[in-house]
């Protein structure tokens, strides 16, 4: 298999669930407002309550990545379930590594976005007013992490709905193997905001996706097999 | 020519065998009629003949190459419809198609589209998401997705189940079409008349083994056969749809 043909059928899988996604708003509408709605209860919690408010936004960005993220994540990987969809993917005379970076190309675009707003919602619910710049790395940072969660949430998720396993049991699995991507999510926010150097964590966030991404590629063919 | 063969094919599942050891050849332009009662390892042969499983044990060959899940190019020339359409809904029906066609290499793919659409009976329906359309409906769109890249070889499992007479005909003729143009058909059935109407082979697998592989031939004297075979009663109501157990 050619590598032009190879990226054909990652874009072409990760294309069909954009196409699909602009017509149902089945991932990122119910994903969208959950967020929202995590940092406005953070809102309404602590603006009065605290005289820092940056703390307290960090804490909404990283605990609504980690919930409307999962959302996000476990309802794109729920549309492969659906009368067996996915079969009909495994079942084209393409690498079916190629069908899963499609489907983890789309996943982290859901999961970007979902969080890109939700970091638009704490900069207007929370007053987080960080310097442009370093605003443009936390947007980074998340998207970083929005590929390395996609890649594992994918994964358990497709897991779960292939083995009978209640999809509920996705965010027991999923929260313990994305610890060291909050973790350095959380740090690289604070010391980007901070103006500290960020040469560690960032390593860090970078490696994991990687090996996250790898290893979940590498597992999907065992995955899907029936 | 031999275009699939399972060579001492065996499928567990944890302790259970849901395959024991088939042997299956498959010559081209042959249309097999694959039969046996409820768990008798039909849709497990068939998922393992399309790739979509491994076998514990044996091997599975599609035009002499062996078909491991890595494996691309034996891919290209299985049509595989299951009980389950493979379809999107969040997809209109052609974009399904388009999908598929792409995925499969298919040159001219809008041409190509709109023949099958037009082939399925679903040319004024293309712009619609499968998840309007009927039960039958959403099978020949299954069908034609099998089809698009035009493969040698058509698994086709349980394709009338949940169809009602007139789409049960129509599938029929589709399938008189593809018999037609000498391509290879596996179709595994509960209804021995659908089955038995296009098959020129017969195959019983009972309890994941294969008991009887002949020429296809009157449906009353299979039937008999079948019956004592699968250890099913005698005396069954002729218009007793369903033979696939008691």
């Amino acid at each position: 298999m050619t590598p032009r043909r190879y990226l054909r059928a990652v874009a072409l899988v990760a294309g069909k669930d954009l196409r699909a996604e602009l017509r149902t708003k089945r991932v990122l509408g119910a994903s969208l407002a959950f967020a929202l709605l995590v940092v406005v209860a953070f809102s309404f919690t602590f603006v009065r309550a605290v005289e820092s408010l940056r703390p307290v936004a960090h804490g909404a960005l990283w605990l609504s990545f980690l919930f409307a993220g999962t959302l996000a994540t476990t309802r794109a990987a729920a549309v492969e379930a659906r009368d067996g969809a996915l079969e009909g993917l495994l079942l084209a005379p393409v690498d079916r590594s190629a069908v899963y970076l499609g489907k983890v190309l789309s996943t982290t675009l859901f999961v970007a976005a979902v969080e890109l707003v939700s970091l638009a919602g704490v900069v207007v619910f929370l007053d987080y007013a960080p310097p442009a710049g370093a605003l443009v790395a936390v947007a980074a940072v998340l998207v970083l992490a929005a590929a390395g969660f996609a890649a594992t949430g994918v994964t358990l998720s497709l897991v779960a709905s292939r083995s009978g396993l209640s999809g509920t049991l996705v965010p027991v699995l999923l929260f313990p193997l994305v610890v060291p991507l909050l973790l350095s999510g959380v740090e690289l926010t604070r010391a980007l905001v901070g103006g500290r150097p960020v040469g560690g964590w960032a390593r860090i966030l970078l490696g994991y996706d990687a090996v996250l991404l790898l290893a979940c590629a590498l597992l999907f063919e065992y995955v899907v097999e029936g | 020519m031999t275009v699939l063969a399972a060579e001492g094919v065996e499928k567990r599942f944890g302790r259970q065998y849901a395959l024991r050891g088939v042997d299956l050849e498959v010559e081209a332009g042959e249309f097999l009629g694959l039969f046996g009662p409820n768990g008798a390892g039909k849709s497990t042969l068939l998922r393992l003949l399309a790739g979509l499983a491994r076998p514990t044990d044996g091997t599975v060959r599609v035009e002499g190459r062996e078909l491991v899940p890595d494996a691309v190019t034996p891919r290209r020339s299985l049509g595989v419809v299951t009980h389950r359409t493979m379809l999107y809904d969040g997809l209109t029906a052609r974009e399904n198609l388009r999908l598929h066609a792409r995925l499969h290499g298919v040159e001219a793919v809008e041409a190509r589209v709109e023949t099958l659409l037009d082939r399925v009976g679903l040319a004024r329906r293309g712009s619609d998401s499968p998840g309007s359309f009927s039960h039958g409906m959403r099978k020949r769109l299954s069908l034609a997705r099998a089809l698009l890249h035009d493969p040698p070889v058509l698994l086709l499992d349980e394709p009338y189940a949940g169809l009602d007479q007139r789409a049960a005909a129509r599938l029929d003729d589709l399938l008189d079409a593809e018999a037609a143009v000498d391509r290879t058909v596996v179709l595994t059935s509960h209804d021995f008349e659908a089955g038995l109407a296009h098959a020129d082979r017969v195959v019983v697998l009972v309890d994941g083994r294969v008991e009887l592989d002949r020429p296809a031939g009157d449906r009353e004297g299979f039937e008999a056969t079948y019956r004592d075979l699968v250890g099913l009663p005698g005396g069954r109501p002729a218009d007793a749809g369903g033979v696939g157990g008691p």
